[in-house]
């Protein structure tokens, strides 16, 4: 199987290749077990919005505690062009492809929030990825989209991206389908967009003819930053849709209102037998169950967190919930807390009823911890990714480069981190790893942010099984 | 044959640059031109990485500036990935405009 590393020293990395069977693995119990402990891992890294802002990069960051680089960033990607907003990104193929016979896990399809710019990085060698294509930001205008977001490999040899607005970056949005083969544009992936207008993150689930997708806001409206303004005149979602995936059609509408405005990260059960999953509401900072029943689809808030009084600031501040993460056995949810200033775990074993069983605090608003190896903690918990066998979460602390420059003005002078627990899923509870510390404060050519983060070989984010 | 005109770009530390824009280029492209790093995102006019505020003079953007509420536009403030110079101006830039037109929610 792909696995994360070639068995690799730091001195003989460049030259050995994977025994690749396919891009996957049968289920996510396998992936769980049998890939191996990471080793890399990429990391977004804008530079948008700095003091510096130079180009922004895909960061390599060494994972391997037996290496002497250990917790730095190795490498860099440079991106041709200044502004994208690297942001989320994905990969050409993933175990929904495993049974696809001479697919790999090869390449990175990288775009740019602002710019609408797509990159190919042909990540074959994982310590030394390339630059292999663009696609330039007028190539997608010409579909009447922009703003690309989460990219997911689909069966048949495509690639989709969520698409959150049209070529002059107001709604409707979309999605945008890619081929696997040469990353040619071959237009929309959707046939029929229903009542849908705003879209933001996306899940599939084959087996079940199932597509969700959720809600940010217009691209000129989250862009420049966040106004309440715009929350009070609806200019932000507070919805999910159900797609079918083989009709490629919208079908329902689940309408939160007040307990789910802005619902952000969409997770379905990794196990391909269930239909259900969650989306974090941010700025409402209620975790949503939506689960099929009787061939349509309901919801309901499961995790309910309240806003909290801070001494500096006028009003009380909600937590808001940026990333959630299901693990490959389903057993835990964890989600960020970006304005708090906490990582939460809940035990999902009974899925309709998380119980809170751990958390840990750095950074942020309210976290007790505010350092971590002398050096301030800018920003709070965000991005996050869990290691395969469940045991090491990492995160970063950067949002978006306007709302970071908002909330977290010092990411623009200083950059941002990446962090990691130490996660006991035996035990239910986790701790921080005070030993990790990665600062993009110190990248190669000025200060970084650093947002979404993937290992070589798949994680808990990136695959799909039929 | 375009005009040029002088638009004086005024740094946060008090530091200024001057470089020469013409009428039918937008302020970037002549900074990036001349070497002058200022900030930018989309390009065109959607994003607000640029905003930069106008404090003498008159630009024109060549696109609508999506990205500014009628308010901040009244209030002067511009974008310069998408503006072309009317005639010398100064301009106020930096990459922390963009959030001082908005503010911080809650605070």
């Amino acid at each position: 199987m792909s696995t994360d590393e070639h068995t690799h020293s730091t001195e003989d990395h460049d030259h050995e290749h994977h025994e690749v069977e396919g891009p996957g693995y049968p289920t996510p119990a396998a992936m769980r077990t049998e890939s191996g402990r990471e080793k890399t891992a990429y990391v977004m890294a804008p530079r948008v919005g700095m003091e510096d802002a130079g180009a922004d990069f895909v960061g390599i960051v060494d994972l391997d505690p037996t290496s002497d680089s250990y917790s730095e960033l190795i490498d860099t990607v440079e991106m041709p062009n200044r502004g994208d907003e690297l942001h989320h990104f994905g990969w050409n193929a993933c175990s929904s492809s495993c049974h696809a016979e001479g697919l790999s896990r090869q390449y990175l399809v990288v775009p740019g929030q602002r710019s609408s710019r797509i990159h190919i990085i042909d990540a074959e060698d994982p310590r030394n990825p390339e630059m292999v294509k663009v696609i330039e930001p007028e190539e997608v205008f010409e579909h009447d989209l922009s703003a690309p977001h989460t990219v997911h490999c689909v069966p048949g040899g495509k690639v989709v991206i969520s698409m959150l607005g049209d070529a002059e970056g107001e709604l409707p949005g979309g999605f945008l389908q890619l081929d696997q083969d040469d990353f040619s544009i071959d237009g929309h992936w959707e046939a029929d967009r229903g009542d849908m207008e705003m879209n933001y993150d996306y899940w599939y689930q084959p087996r079940h003819d199932v597509v969700i997708s959720s809600e940010w806001a217009a691209p000129n409206t989250y862009y420049p930053g966040f106004d309440l303004e715009d929350v009070e005149d609806g200019e932000y979602g507070d919805s999910i849709h159900i797609w079918s995936w083989d009709d490629r059609e919208h079908l329902q509408t689940l309408e939160f209102g007040e307990q789910g405005r802005i619902p952000l990260e969409v997770r379905m059960s990794h196990n391909p037998e269930e239909t259900q999953g969650y989306v974090g509401a941010a700025l409402s900072s209620n975790i949503i169950r939506f689960y099929e029943d009787n061939g349509s689809w309901d919801w309901d808030v499961v995790i309910d967190e309240e806003p909290r009084e801070h001494e500096d600031w006028d009003m009380p501040v909600p937590p808001l919930i940026t990333d959630i993460l299901l693990s490959l056995d389903d057993q835990y949810l964890f989600f960020s807390n970006w304005l708090h200033g906490d990582v939460r775990m809940y035990d999902v074993s009974d899925a309709a009823n998380p119980r809170l069983v751990d958390q840990v605090w750095a950074g942020g608003l309210f976290g007790d911890r505010q350092q971590v190896q002398g050096e301030e903690i800018r920003g709070a918990p965000q991005m996050l990714q869990l290691s395969r066998d469940g045991r090491r979460l990492y995160w970063t602390t950067s949002l978006f480069s306007s709302w970071d420059n908002q909330f977290f003005p010092d990411i623009a002078d200083e950059g941002s981190l990446m962090l990691k627990a130490d996660v006991y899923p035996d035990e239910g509870r986790m701790e921080l790893d005070e030993e990790f510390l990665v600062d993009f404060g110190d990248a190669p050519g000025g200060p970084a942010r650093a947002h979404e983060i993937r290992w070589p070989g798949g994680d808990c984010t990136s695959d799909v099984w039929q | 044959m375009a005009a040029t005109h002088a638009i004086e770009l005024v740094w946060p530390d008090g530091g200024t640059e001057t470089i020469r824009v013409r009428d039918d280029e937008t302020v970037v492209d002549a900074a990036t031109e001349a070497d002058v790093a200022v900030p930018y995102g989309c390009l065109y006019g959607v994003c607000g990485t640029c905003t930069a505020a106008l404090l003498d003079g008159d630009v024109s953007h060549r696109k609508p500036p999506r990205a500014l509420k009628p308010r901040s536009l009244d209030a002067g403030y511009v974008l310069p990935c998408i503006a072309t110079p009317d005639s010398d101006c100064r301009l106020r830039v930096g990459h922390e405009i963009q959030a001082e037109v908005l503010g911080t929610p809650w605070k």
